[in-house]
């Protein structure tokens, strides 16, 4: 009697089960960049070396560009427009980090608005965003 | 006779590996996005509006920071590099040294945190700065 041997079937690894992977990362990563979303206003930044990051959970950037104009999220607001967003986002979030974006060529004076605004409501911490020198 | 021709069989895209690799690659690049937005910088500590601190006379070094950017102790235009030194030579004798910094409101932002800069690197924990016009101390000298 003749024996049938069984043949061996080589293993096979699914590749297209390994795309949809990729795709439902790719969805989640590229919402999440989206939520993460900043619009940014045309400054340059200022430079120094001795760095930490700033960065907190939830965050407020105000954006000072060279002529002292006020932005949040690309919109241009005067002093009591900042002053009402600062103190809504506090009141939601009295954890909020709030960053200053200025430009490095800009008078100090509208730095120090910003700061004025947040001693005003009682905010004791802010954070100048700088850009790293010895990374240029 | 019988020819077979070979049937052409078309590449599964999904089989492949391609449009995994394309979908990693698009991953890679928004990981890469989102790290970018981290900031970096200094965080400062703002005091209350009308709050004084009581520092003796001799701990105190007192800068001007003008709108050309010079700096001035006691009257003597100083580098940022000496102005390093005697941060350093003061700590060294008071170690309890504040470092008090009047900003012209005029002053290129950058000046300013150049003088934060070399204030964290030499890592002085008393440090105070406020805004002045220093237009008139800069007409007298």
């Amino acid at each position: 009697m003749r024996v049938q041997r069984k043949k061996r079937r080589r293993p096979i690894v699914p590749i297209s089960a390994m795309s949809d992977i990729a795709f439902l990362l790719l969805i989640f990563i590229m919402l999440i960049s989206l939520i993460n979303y900043r619009r940014e206003i045309p400054i340059q930044y200022p430079e120094a070396e001795k760095l930490e990051t700033t960065q907190s959970e939830k965050n407020l950037e105000i954006w000072v560009d060279r002529s002292g104009g006020l932005y949040v999220q690309g919109v241009r607001y005067d002093r009591s427009g900042i002053e009402g967003i600062v103190a809504e986002g506090i009141m939601r979030n009295p954890s909020l980090r709030i960053h200053i974006l200025a430009d490095r060529d800009t008078p100090y004076k509208n730095v120090h608005t910003v700061m004025e605004i947040l001693q005003t409501l009682q905010h004791r911490v802010v954070s100048l965003v700088v850009r790293d020198r010895r990374a240029e | 006779m019988r020819i077979r021709i070979p049937r052409r069989t078309g590449a599964d895209i999904g089989e492949s590996g391609t449009l995994s690799d394309l979908a990693f690659l698009l991953i890679i690049f928004f990981i890469v996005i989102a790290v970018f937005n981290v900031n970096r910088g200094f965080l400062l500590g703002l005091p209350r509006p009308d709050s004084k601190r009581v520092v003796q006379r001799q701990d105190l070094l007192q800068a001007d920071l003008a709108r050309d950017g010079s700096i001035r102790v006691e009257g003597r235009v100083m580098s940022l590099s000496e102005l390093s030194t005697r941060l350093r030579e003061t700590r060294r004798l008071r170690p309890n040294m504040t470092f008090a910094l009047r900003i012209d409101p005029d002053t290129p932002y950058q000046r300013v945190v150049d003088m934060i800069d070399l204030v964290r690197r030499l890592d002085i924990d008393n440090f105070s700065f406020s805004m002045g016009n220093l237009s008139a101390l800069g007409d007298k000298e």
